[in-house]
């Protein structure tokens, strides 16, 4: 018989994919086939219904994303047969685990469906997704406000500022695109001082810089010429003093909702 | 016993006050049972006293074995707690079966903060979960339940024997029981037999393990983060 202590930590490693006091990182999915949970990833062959949509996300409050599983279509209605609005990978330009802030689910004729904030041009463009194109549900309670006409950043958590910072943005020319985003990821360690020591990736998108590698995300980072903040200094990312991104990217984490307005 | 037993000397990360706040308060007053938190905290109900002394006897004798098993059930009370909470929250439970998942919701977070409470600093952390739409379907949410209420009380009995000290088998059997109310509940609900069988087979840890991988449940957490990546963004 194998000791408790040896079997436990083998399903840690099992399960978690590390020792039990190690980090959370690099966690593994479990493939063995089983029987334990019947039909639980298949909706067919219940009667279809037309429930009115749930909401997923308030992106003020409760806030939740989901991971992209695989590469689908997203549709403009919860349909099969709808337009097709983009079509989404499993990573970013990062090398990150693309995700998607879900906003509502509906069940139509047996299948679920999400819609989702994209990350896709024209901004603000939201579409629907098959739910087993998605993983499980994080939830965030953040929402960061960028106030263009201030040049200010604010933090909120469940409604409650808890963070604030003036900020540059892009010049008339290379405009900070306003509207409902998303963080989808955050970058450190890299030998880019232009971009300080955190840089933060949203799902926004330069309408103007097009050709910019990598499609023109706008990030929001810090900066080696603080001396221009705040203002009107930049090709549409959102640049915060060093010591301001640091303190943020303690509080915020990736998935959190963002508004740009003006 | 521990005869100065006060909060903040077993609350290690606030984990003991969280369960408090978990206690279902509507079963307690059914039961005649006054579970004010102050006065709870205050150590002025036996009750109260004796659940607090319950997990802070098991956290002093607790051995290896016992911290491994300990951290094995957490691991299912995390499982069995999301799961719960995401139905809740998901919408789509209404009547009975409503009142089921808000209240072994409810449980299970207890039962997470009370083990955490107990292990400390040597309890794992929380896996990330996806629960590939059991959580947003009625009838997979009703079978799921049945198989994770079943899954838990052949678990705890399949470790009970395993445990080698006394303070933490009472700790344990007095999860392991409600694990067993929940699981006639969801049998009852769902036109199944609360109890088919005159005795229960306990299963072992092994068995238990492949039953949760294969419900692809523990999933990986999306790599968000990333280092020495040089941002491409538009600056």
């Amino acid at each position: 018989m194998i000791a408790a202590p040896a079997l436990f930590l083998a399903f840690v490693a099992f399960a978690y994919g590390h020792e039990p006091s190690a980090g959370r990182q690099g966690l593994v999915v479990p493939a063995v086939p089983t029987q334990a949970v019947p039909e639980t990833t298949s909706l067919a062959g219940r009667a279809p219904t037309n429930a009115p949509p749930h909401e997923l996300s308030d992106e003020g409050g409760i806030s939740r994303y989901s991971a992209v599983l695989r590469p689908v279509l997203v549709r403009a209605r919860p349909s099969a047969s709808s337009r097709i609005v983009a079509r989404l990978q499993t990573r970013t330009p990062e090398g990150t685990t693309n995700v998607v802030l879900t906003l509502r689910r509906v069940e139509r004729n047996g299948q679920l469906w999400i819609q989702a904030r994209l990350p896709i041009l024209p901004n603000n463009t939201i579409g629907w997704i098959p739910r087993e194109a998605l993983g499980g549900y994080n939830q965030v309670t953040t929402h960061l406000v960028v106030d263009l006409s201030e040049y200010r950043a604010t933090l909120f958590r469940r409604g409650q500022a808890l963070w604030s910072a003036r900020v540059g943005i892009g010049r008339s020319r290379w405009p900070t695109p306003t509207g409902r985003y998303y963080i989808r990821n955050k970058l450190t360690k890299y030998a880019s001082p232009t971009y300080g020591p955190v840089a933060f990736g949203t799902s926004a998108r330069s309408a103007v810089l097009t050709d910019w590698p990598a499609g023109g995300f706008v990030g929001i980072h810090g900066t080696n010429r603080p001396g221009i903040l705040p203002g009107r200094v930049s090709h549409g990312c959102i640049r915060l003093r060093n010591a301001d991104i640091l303190r943020l990217a303690e509080l915020m984490p990736p998935g959190t909702p963002l508004t740009i307005r003006r | 016993m521990n005869e100065n037993l006060t909060l903040a000397a077993v609350d290690r990360d606030g984990a003991i006050e969280e369960m408090l706040n978990g206690i279902d308060e509507e079963a307690a007053a059914s039961r005649g049972v006054f579970l004010k938190k102050s006065a709870f905290l205050g150590g002025g109900l036996i009750g109260g006293a004796a659940l607090l002394a319950l997990w802070s006897d098991a956290a002093e004798a607790a051995t290896e074995t016992d911290i491994a098993i300990a951290n094995f059930a957490l691991t299912l009370e995390y499982l069995e707690a999301e799961f719960y909470t995401e139905a809740v929250q998901m919408g789509i439970l209404s009547g009975a079966l409503a009142r089921f998942g808000k209240i072994v919701a409810q449980h299970e977070r207890t039962h997470v903060a009370a083990l955490r409470s107990m292990l400390g600093g040597r309890a794992v952390a929380k896996p990330s979960f996806d629960f590939r739409g059991t959580t947003e379907s009625v009838s997979a949410f009703r079978k799921t339940a049945q198989v994770l209420e079943d899954t838990g009380v052949m678990a705890y009995a399949g470790q009970a024997p395993r445990v080698e000290t006394d303070a933490v088998l009472k700790a344990a059997l007095a999860i392991h029981t409600v694990e067993a109310r929940h699981a006639a509940w969801i049998r009852h609900l769902n036109g199944a037999p609360p109890a088919p069988q005159a005795f229960d087979q306990p299963k072992t840890m092994q068995q238990i393990l492949t039953a949760v991988a294969g419900t692809r449940f523990i999933a990986s957490a999306p790599a968000m983060t990333r280092s020495g990546q040089s941002p491409a963004f538009t600056g």
